[in-house]
């Protein structure tokens, strides 16, 4: 068992607070409600053996919130609680320099509160790091539903080295897409969006969907992804994805949930594989491109943009393969008590 | 949700912000001594809205005849973006009888009925008005909405609570907008507030809460159009937090030593990173920025020039127009 084992912690304060909640039925995942959930993985950390656990500062409330319950008695028996020493941006930037430090100081893994937008801060900033995820966004198409106490465990066997990062953890496919002479990074999808805005980020008009490419598409899923997983499932382990063209005027139809409570019936125009390492051209000559459901970069006419996707997103932690692993092989949670 | 019309939303904030500055010279020219508030050509406080502009002209955007703004003691860039006339309010803002209410109110109590427009000096005591206005557009069957305007300090009052709670059980055509620019005079949010952003109080009583985080115009835009159109569809109320910059001091002659992030809002001034958007979009060209600054200039100078020429109140005239 890995001695003074240390597991990092990463919550966005801004997931689950965008326009969905309005355009869509999206979840309000309160601040509260992330702290709660912080305190849930921390019993399951405690619960392994982790000796310290290293966290995100931020200025929404949830580092203050965690360290006033860490203080308390109750919480007695919890990992000595560190925070990140670092300057707070109320921006992405704040994801990105906690998973920086967290690499630095070699944690045993990171376990991130968010959606797809906060995973995919994590793109190229964990290495060998093994990423766990709590849902706390708008679709969670990327981090699994699984309950955050049990995703404590889980992060904690695999930091303590009771579990073997060899059998529980995969290496999720990232998109790249490329604008010129700039790219940017998905988990999910990359989507080619018409018009001009991207202000407030999210995409939840259906009628301005041109093209989506996904890493992974799961029928259970909810956003754009959801498109390709009621046409053609992929696992998040098979080394393709998919690529779908839509035109509202095409007769083929889906009707899927591109935002929670928001369903729509799209037209399908094409829909093909793609292949990892092969770069695909996008057809549209000018618009947005949406980054894990973000519009996030606007593209003039002349500029060239193409997608390919590779096996090269982050280490990501299976929580029920390594519960399964765990059930079968460590003796800190089970056992005989001296006393009977 | 309406057209987007970027360049009338950036000729609005430099108007408005135009017109903050003005006041502020204006305010400070013949202040003697300079702090004695009730001395000089504008008597008593003074809250300037300079950086909170995105969030007026966003809102305001959506805004049509007969929709209400109640709005709190920090009231001018959304008296402006909602059509009230300059000339009257600067004439109320100098006390003059040429103003919205005669120049009793000065410039935390504007009152415009033509254009449903009103402000308060009493902390989130707009937030009950608004939910009486928007009762009112229910009950005639109008698709008005109203606005109810507030500072996140605002939103630890009781009014802010029942107002919440009342707009929920009625399903009014209300919109809360409440406008964090950190500070609450000079106490910052996390000393006040229990949970960091007031969307999630939206949560506790089943309506949508949006939090707009970086002061931009187009998402204050999208957010509040939507929230407006589903109020006139008659889904009820919504809340938005937009995350903005108070530029100035909480009142003029504040010297803001509790600030310690002062020497960075020039930095996050939110009109020219506006402006580059927009030229980099090609929308917004150097000659236009110059002549809509000439504009504004000159609107704002013509409308202290109409304050100043109007003439003051007679001490008898402060038996009129009162009810008690």
């Amino acid at each position: 068992m890995v001695q003074n084992a240390t597991v990092g912690i990463i919550a966005n304060p801004a997931s689950s607070r965008d326009i969905r909640r309005i355009v869509a039925r999206g979840p309000a995942t309160t601040t509260n409600d992330k702290i709660n959930s912080l305190a849930r993985l921390m019993e399951g950390l405690a619960a392994t053996g982790v000796q310290r656990v290293l966290s995100m500062s931020d200025a929404g409330g949830i580092a203050a919130g965690l360290a006033a319950i860490a203080a308390k008695a109750t919480a007695s028996h919890w990992p000595e609680l560190d925070f990140v020493d670092q300057e707070i941006t109320h921006s992405p930037t704040d994801t990105v320099n906690a998973a920086r430090a967290m690499h630095d100081c070699d944690v045993g893994a990171i376990v991130v509160l968010g959606g797809d937008g906060t995973n995919r801060l994590l793109i190229g900033e964990t290495g060998d790091i093994p990423v766990a995820s709590v849902s706390t966004g708008t679709n969670n198409a990327f981090p699994r539903h699984d309950e955050p106490t049990v995703v404590g465990f889980a992060a904690g066997f695999l930091a303590t080295g009771q579990v073997e990062a060899a059998t529980c953890t995969y290496t999720a496919k990232s998109l790249t897409v490329t604008a010129g002479a700039e790219s940017m990074r998905a988990l999910v999808d990359v989507a080619i969006v018409e018009g001009d805005r991207i202000a407030s980020g999210a995409v939840w008009d259906e009628r301005s969907l041109r093209e989506v490419f996904l890493c992974f598409a799961e029928p259970e899923a909810v956003g754009l992804s959801s498109i390709g997983g009621h046409l053609h499932p992929v696992c998040r382990r098979q080394p393709h994805g998919l690529h779908i063209r839509l035109d509202q005027a095409a007769r083929q139809r889906v009707t899927v949930p591109i935002a929670p409570g928001l369903v729509r019936k799209l037209g399908i125009s094409s829909l093909a594989t793609l292949e990892p390492h092969t770069e695909v051209a996008v057809e549209a000559e000018s618009g947005v491109i949406s980054v894990d459901g973000e519009r996030s970069m606007r593209f003039a006419p002349d500029t060239p943009i193409s997608v390919s996707l590779g096996p090269n997103g982050p280490l990501v932690l299976d929580v029920p393969l390594a519960m399964s692993e765990a059930a079968n092989t460590t003796t800190t949670t089970k056992g005989e008590d001296a006393h009977g | 949700m309406g057209e987007l019309d970027r360049l009338a939303m950036y000729r609005q904030m430099v108007r408005i912000r135009q017109y903050e500055s003005r006041i502020m010279q204006e305010y400070h020219s013949d202040k003697s001594p300079a702090w004695d508030i009730g001395a000089g050509l504008i008597p008593g406080e003074m809250h300037l809205a300079a950086g909170q502009e995105p969030a007026a002209v966003g809102v305001c955007a959506h805004l049509k005849k007969g929709d209400a703004i109640t709005a709190p003691h920090r009231p001018h860039h959304f008296a402006l973006a909602h059509g009230v006339d300059m000339n009257a309010m600067t004439a109320e803002i100098y006390g003059r009888t040429g103003g919205l209410c005669k120049g009793k109110g000065g410039h935390m109590h504007l009152f415009d009925p033509e254009n449903h427009f009103s402000c308060s000096g009493i902390i989130a005591q707009g937030l009950p008005v608004a939910c009486g206005q928007a009762m009112a557009f229910q009950r005639k069957g109008t698709d008005n909405v109203a606005i109810a305007v507030t500072g996140e300090g605002a939103a630890n009052q009781g009014a802010f609570h029942e107002s919440l709670n009342l707009a929920a059980v009625w399903n009014l055509p209300v919109i809360f907008v409440i406008e964090d620019n950190d500070w609450a005079i000079s106490v910052p949010k996390d000393a006040s507030t229990a949970g960091a952003s007031n969307a999630d109080r939206a949560a506790g009583y089943g309506m949508p809460g949006v939090r707009v985080e970086d002061n931009d115009v187009e998402a204050v835009f999208e957010a509040a159009g939507a929230a407006i159109d589903r109020a006139r569809a008659g889904d009820g109320p919504s809340l938005i937090e937009i995350h903005t910059l108070r530029l100035f001091g909480h009142f003029e002659g504040d010297a803001q030593a509790y600030r310690p992030e002062l020497d960075t809002v020039n930095d996050r001034d939110p009109i020219p990173k506006y402006a580059a958007s927009l030229q980099e979009l090609g929308e917004l060209s150097n000659d236009q920025i110059a002549s809509i600054q000439a504009e504004a200039d000159a609107e704002v100078d013509a409308a202290i020039e109409f304050a100043k020429s109007s003439p003051e109140p007679a001490p008898e005239d402060a038996l009129l127009h009162v009810f008690a």
